[in-house]
């Protein structure tokens, strides 16, 4: 991208520090990887080590390593929800048949954290390939439902009639043993980086988050990926001008499940095993939930919606009182989300910031809505 | 196979599809007419389980019909029948006027989204209320074995088939068969019919659209309502039953075709007859069963069996 360097900003006739250059540079890919890498890199110690802030948040280390896994699932479920606007209820399939595959490699072939994880994306894609000949002949709800259908399948083939391959509820164990013989996931670190990144496995993942995370912009800014945005917006007319919109959504359809089973062997690599939970409809609907919370569309509310749901669930969910309702809040959120805001939380925040660099417009606008909701106002 | 495992065998997958109907038809009316689709019908089935055990075992322990030294909910269960479908229709309506009118304008996959979070926030107020365990629900001793007429006694081959799976069957037909008559040959169902081709022409005509369509909506509440108190006692109660019974019964409705009771029956009919052969014949399969069969059928017919011209085109 010829457009994307920091040379060509600094021409502009923005000075240095304004509103202007920010919003340029904000957008840019190199930008955007530094920010994410930033992001893993500090996400463990300032959620779990970092003096008060941790303190207040009580997160943990093991919980990091989890949102960011998570958060590549919600960042692949996102690219075809988001982006394409096809609404998936079975991402569940490409997670959990990932984690299997992985594990299996593992167990028969080889259990080089990188190769276990290749044979768990090249699953989820052919899985994906599969799915998508009956999926994308089907619209809306059609394909919502019928995606649910398939991963409910796999769910019950898995639990059941393959016990003697997946060994039921009992589930897999996956062997942890150096990447390339090289790096040994488990070493930890002493001193600032012990403080910091810890151990060898959260770099491991935060290296394919910062992957992931600069992958989609690319396909979010490539010519390739606005077409998945005219599809979302209208699909007769994107064929009317000669798209072949089933070649497009077959794509997006196949990105989306590879990412997805990126993030389901490394949670096989993570948890150090695979079990028949991972297929469940649960699986399928926290992912709708974390990223319809957090903002569909975005690269920021996929990420943002893993860590509140995985708060919730983690942390607050420990609360005296408070714990037992954290699924109950969670659901009326993410429904009072979809009623009222459908932009998600990370909507909210760029809604807000915004208008805080108009205080003046900020103050007249509110001043108006009082006056509507105010009884006997004409609103 | 004897007439006795016949007559079994085809109650077996006669209730399974009749539970899975009540459920179902009035997920495809309200989907077919009001362009609305419902996940939160599954709250319908969960509320309906659960105020129908808390009626049937009040009955039970106090009332004049307590039947307190048979195994299961003995008489208590006749007043459940009858009092959890009022209920529900109660909360029908209620669901109706809040949560569904604001959305049917809007675009299906935000009601999917909507609908999807009002289930799993009514099974955890369930679950916090109830507890979170499975709750047992016994059969009614007067609805356990088999079928035995007064005159006749046992017909031939009829001693397979248990009094509760006869007792779901008939009353299935019959509610089934009264909404359809509803919808076919009344003016209220005319009005409901009008209001789907084109909403706006009948209100100019004259006709309060609003009401036909609460009180199909209402109609399929109850009947959701019911099936909970049926399903009850064929299969267990847990909070997790809304999610466990609407995912099938919108597979049904989306293999039959949105908005048509007679697809929506067949595709119950096939559910539970496969459902059925595969519990004698591959037992593991049995759960995985009706999902297969609605991956082939969409395979062969990405638009139901019976499709409806307007919804997912």
């Amino acid at each position: 991208m010829s457009t994307d360097t920091i040379s060509d900003i600094l021409d502009t006739e923005a000075p240095l520090l304004s509103w202007e250059t920010w919003d340029q540079v904000k957008h840019t890919e190199r930008f955007v990887a530094l920010a994410a890498a930033v992001f893993a890199l500090s996400f463990s110690y300032l959620f779990g080590r970092a003096p008060v802030i941790s303190g207040i948040f009580r997160g943990y280390h093991g919980l990091a390593i989890t949102i960011l896994i998570w958060s590549i699932f919600a960042l692949g479920f996102n690219l075809l929800l988001g982006q394409t606007g096809l609404l998936s209820f079975g991402h569940a399939m490409f997670f959990g048949t990932a984690s299997y595959a992985a594990a299996l490699f593992s167990i028969h072939v080889h259990a080089d954290p990188l190769a276990i994880i290749l044979v768990g994306v090249l699953a989820a894609v052919a899985l994906g390939a599969l799915s998508a000949l009956i999926l994308l002949r089907l619209h809306t709800v059609y394909f919502s439902i019928v995606a649910l259908a398939i991963a409910q399948f796999l769910f019950f083939l898995a639990r059941e009639p393959l016990v003697e391959i997946t060994k039921g509820i009992n589930g897999l164990d996956v062997a942890r043993i150096p990447v390339l013989g090289l790096f040994e996931l488990d070493h930890r670190y002493r001193g600032v980086l012990g403080m910091v990144i810890v151990d060898n496995l959260y770099l491991f993942i935060g290296v394919f988050f910062v992957a992931v995370v600069v992958f989609i912009t690319r396909v979010r800014k490539s010519p390739y990926g606005l077409i998945f945005k005219a599809i979302r917006e209208n699909e007769t007319r994107a064929s009317f001008v000669g798209l072949n919109v089933w070649r497009y959504k077959f794509a997006a359809f196949i990105l989306s499940a590879a990412i997805v089973g990126l993030a389901g062997s490394l949670m096989a690599v993570n948890t150090q095993f695979a079990g028949v939970e991972r297929l469940y409809w649960q699986v399928s609907g926290d992912i709708v939930v974390m990223a319809v919370l957090g903002g569909l569309g975005t690269i920021a509310g996929p990420i943002i919606g893993t860590f509140v749901f995985y708060y919730f669930k983690g942390i607050v969910n420990g609360f005296p009182m408070l714990g037992d309702y954290w699924l109950l809040l969670l659901a009326l959120s993410f429904t009072a989300v979809v009623w009222v805001y459908p932009d998600g939380i990370w909507g909210m925040v760029t809604d807000f910031t915004s208008a805080l660099r108009e205080p003046e417009e900020l103050v007249a606008d509110t001043k108006q809505r009082l006056r509507d909701l105010a009884p006997g106002g004409d609103g | 196979m004897s007439i006795d495992g016949i007559v079994g065998f085809i109650f077996i997958a006669l209730s399974v599809a009749s539970l899975y109907l009540l459920v179902a038809v009035g997920l495809s009316i309200v989907f077919g007419s009001l362009k609305y689709v419902n996940m939160a019908h599954g709250v319908l089935y969960l509320l309906g389980a659960y105020v129908g055990l808390l009626i049937a075992s009040q009955e039970q322990y106090g009332g004049l019909l307590s039947d307190a030294g048979q195994v299961g909910l003995g008489w208590g269960f006749v007043p459940a029948l009858i009092l959890t479908p009022i209920i529900i229709m109660g909360v029908g309506i209620v669901m109706e006027r809040f949560i569904a009118k604001p959305f049917y304008e809007r675009d299906l996959l935000e009601q999917l989204l909507v609908t999807f979070g009002i289930l799993i926030a009514a099974q955890e107020l369930v679950a916090i209320v109830f507890g979170r365990t499975g709750t047992i629900y016994p059969r009614p001793a007067w609805l356990t074995g088999a079928v035995s007429l007064p005159v006749v006694g046992t017909p031939p081959g009829m001693s397979a088939a248990s009094t509760i799976r006869v007792l779901v069957v008939g009353l299935t037909l019959l509610l089934v068969g009264a909404i359809f008559a509803f919808y076919k040959y009344t003016d209220y169902g005319l009005a409901v019919r009008a209001g789907t081709e084109d909403s706006e022409m009948a209100q100019m005509l004259g006709i309060r659209v609003g009401r036909p369509f609460l009180l199909i909506f209402a109609l399929g509440a109850a009947y959701a309502g019911l099936a909970g108190v049926l399903g009850g006692s064929l299969f267990n109660v847990t909070t997790g039953i809304g999610m466990e019974i609407i995912i099938p019964s919108l597979v049904i409705v989306i293999m039959g075709g949105v908005g048509s009771i007679r697809g929506t029956v067949i595709g119950a009919l096939l559910a539970g007859f496969v459902f059925a052969a595969a519990t004698e014949l591959v037992p593991s399969m049995t759960r995985a069963s009706i999902y297969l069969l609605a991956i082939v059928v969409l395979t062969l017919r990405p638009s139901g069996i019976f499709p409806s011209a307007e919804i997912g085109q």
